[in-house]
């Protein structure tokens, strides 16, 4: 069953007096626990396309529907409470808040959803426990690597149990070592929990680990394949 | 929530230390600025009330209207009468007699000859009754330089300068020349008991002060006086309350046919106190709402740089899930516990400073000695209640009204806009 239906997808930027369209007529169509990737140059509108099925911007023309939710349709609220009930997010640049430790970042979106004490605790623990980090809780951002912090993030889109994570380039500032160790943990969480992630990216060795593919370019679908080159 | 907000607070001293720190500040100069001004100018009115306007002042209609020539042929009349009228009907005043004289001072040498002369300007005040205050409201004790206050009749003191030019010491004879109030002439040898300094050249230009008993004796006053000054007992200055005694005594025993009727003055009225103390409340008031101007700018883009230095903090949040005004809800949270915080300790220590220099003051004594205006040797500021509220209130609005405007702009833009302005 699909959770994610892209329709005749258009998305126009003004710019000046004109347009500029990011993407064009895209059909795609994403199951329940794919592990997917949009790739493709900059500018190819991988990361609007990501933010459109985020419910952070909606379609110029087309639909976009999200766990049965056309994006374009939603008040803020409930963007806001589709992204934090179906949809966790990983960044590239990882962007925890730097006040607060580990546990207290992984927590975040849990306070959002009015759980109860003993409740929250037990899910951040759960996530940290599948990032391998329940021993650094207490550490704050500046105190931990690149890929421990990317785990930090992975463990804060987990948290709640999301039905689709959106990673946008993840590995772009890790070393080798780090990216293989932060797509293993992803690779496994989509195994053990069949959560669909779609990834940004244009880092060969995310590609390695996708099971589809989507190429993008000037904002068309140039491709939409299974990956042969998986590891 | 409130907790996860609180422990950022707490932790970010960016968010919280350098904020608290400039609104504490802020506020502090705002209370401390207005302390000082009411301060300053109720130095200037009280001085004025204790030398010569009182809070109010009764004095005959006549003598108001030529008070400059000291005209003592018009002085009041049967004052202990009227002064036991005036202590029953208006109890909520102390009520004293002064007589203002001039003359000349006549210093003789070894055989009773002229050895100097010079103009005087002469104050009589009760100084030898045991509960009189007039000593103390006049700051005579401290401001004796030599000798002592006169503690019989024929006692007096005089100006230090005086004494200084004339080669007039602590014991010396010294006769006063002038008129009587029935216009004969008045000569009366007094014993120099001590020399004085107000540091104010207005005030210590050939100044004689002697006993009120002394001068109604030379100067064929028994009970008679220049004017009765009336101080309240609380010791401030009450504009409205001195209104309505003014209209009621008047309306009660001031005849406009009787030139020798007594007329009651309030502060206000005398000597273009009125102008002043108009100047001084607008002065006031103008500088003070330029101030909280300047400050709630200052507080206002502290507030704005605090929310735009958070923008991708922001970010976060939103894709986290959270909406909009929620984020705007915590933004303005956190700026009234900031506010609040700042606004309090500011308060706090513009009060204790201004506590300190209301106790201690600043002599300005050296620098007003030859100012021939009558102005106080020691500037003080004054707790008001206004100033438990003059920068708390400006301190909290512009800190909140600062992270407002850095939040509305979260809350007015699309959400695909603001994530990619958000730099996540």
């Amino acid at each position: 069953m699909d959770i994610i239906k892209i329709e005749n997808l258009v998305k126009n930027f003004p710019v000046g007096k004109g347009f500029f369209t990011a993407l064009n007529d895209v059909n795609l169509n994403f199951g329940k626990g794919e592990f997917a990737g949009f790739v493709g140059p900059s500018g190819s509108g991988k990361t609007t396309l990501l933010n459109i099925i985020g419910s952070l911007d909606t379609p110029s023309e087309g639909r976009a529907i999200v766990m049965d939710k056309s994006v374009s349709e939603l008040t803020h609220k409930q963007s806001a409470k589709l992204r934090n009930e179906h949809i966790g997010f990983i960044f590239q640049t990882y962007n925890l808040l730097p006040v607060y430790n580990v546990y207290e970042n992984v927590e975040f979106s849990l306070l959002l959803q009015k759980m109860s004490g003993s409740e929250r605790k037990k899910a951040v623990m759960q996530a940290l426990e599948w990032v391998g980090l329940t021993d650094k809780i207490k550490s704050k951002p500046n105190m931990l690597s690149g890929g421990e912090c990317q785990r930090v993030a992975i463990a804060r889109s987990m948290v709640k149990k999301p039905q689709i994570v959106l990673a946008d380039e993840p590995t772009a500032n890790l070393d080798s070592k780090n990216s293989h160790h932060i797509l293993q943990t992803m690779k496994k969480l989509n195994e053990e929990l069949n959560v669909t992630f779609l990834f940004a990216t244009h880092d060969e060795k995310v590609m390695k680990y996708l099971n589809r593919i989507v190429t993008l370019e000037d904002g068309k679908v140039l491709s939409d394949k299974q990956n042969n080159l998986k590891l | 929530m409130i907790k996860f907000l609180i422990k950022g607070i707490l932790r970010d001293k960016t968010r919280s230390l350098l904020p608290i720190i400039v609104v504490s500040l802020g506020v502090f100069l705002t209370v401390f600025m207005t302390a000082w001004i009411t301060g300053v100018f109720g130095d200037m009115i009280d001085l004025s009330a204790r030398y010569t306007t009182g809070h109010v002042k009764i004095m005959t209609r006549s003598y108001a209207e030529n008070k400059n020539q000291l005209p003592n042929d018009l002085a009041l009349l049967e004052v202990e009468e009227l002064l036991k009228t005036l202590n029953n009907e208006y109890a909520e005043l102390e009520w004293v007699k002064r007589i203002n004289f001039g003359g000349l001072l006549d210093v003789p040498d070894e055989n009773g000859e002229t050895r100097a002369q010079g103009p005087a300007a002469g104050k009589a005040i009760d100084m030898l009754s045991p509960d009189s205050k007039e000593l103390e409201r006049m700051n005579i004790l401290k401001s004796i330089v030599k000798g002592r206050v006169p503690n019989k009749q024929g006692e007096a003191i005089i100006s230090d300068n005086f004494a200084e030019k004339f080669n007039v010491n602590v014991g010396d004879e010294l006769t006063v020349f002038g008129s009587t109030m029935y216009g004969s002439m008045m000569f009366k040898t007094f014993i120099v008991s001590g020399t004085i300094s107000f540091g104010n050249a207005f005030l210590d230009r050939g100044a004689i002060i002697i006993d009120i008993s002394d001068a109604q004796m030379a100067l064929d006053m028994q009970d008679a006086a220049s004017e009765l000054l009336g101080y309240f007992k609380t010791g401030a200055y009450d504009d409205a309350k001195a209104d309505t005694l003014k209209s009621t005594f008047n309306k009660k025993y001031s005849l406009i046919e009787d030139e020798f009727s007594p007329q009651m003055f309030k502060l206000r009225d005398q000597d273009g106190l009125a102008q002043y103390l108009d100047m001084a409340d607008s002065m006031a008031g103008v500088m003070v709402f330029f101030w909280i101007i300047a400050m709630s700018i200052v507080l206002w883009n502290t507030g704005l740089l605090g929310g735009l230095r958070r923008y991708s903090e922001y970010g976060v949040r939103l894709a986290l899930g959270e909406e909009k005004g929620h984020i705007f809800k915590t933004i303005i949270y956190e700026a009234l516990i900031i506010g609040f915080l700042g606004s309090v300790l500011g308060t706090l220590i513009g009060l204790g400073a201004s506590y300190y220099l209301q106790e201690v003051g600043l002599d300005f004594s050296s620098i007003t000695k030859n100012v021939t205006m009558m102005l106080p040797q020691v500037y003080r500021a004054a707790i008001t209640p206004q100033l438990f509220y003059i920068g708390f209130l400006p301190g909290l609005v512009a800190m909140t009204l600062g992270n407002a405007l850095a939040g509305y702009a979260i809350y007015k833009r699309k959400t695909a806009t603001l994530f990619k302005e958000l730099e996540v």
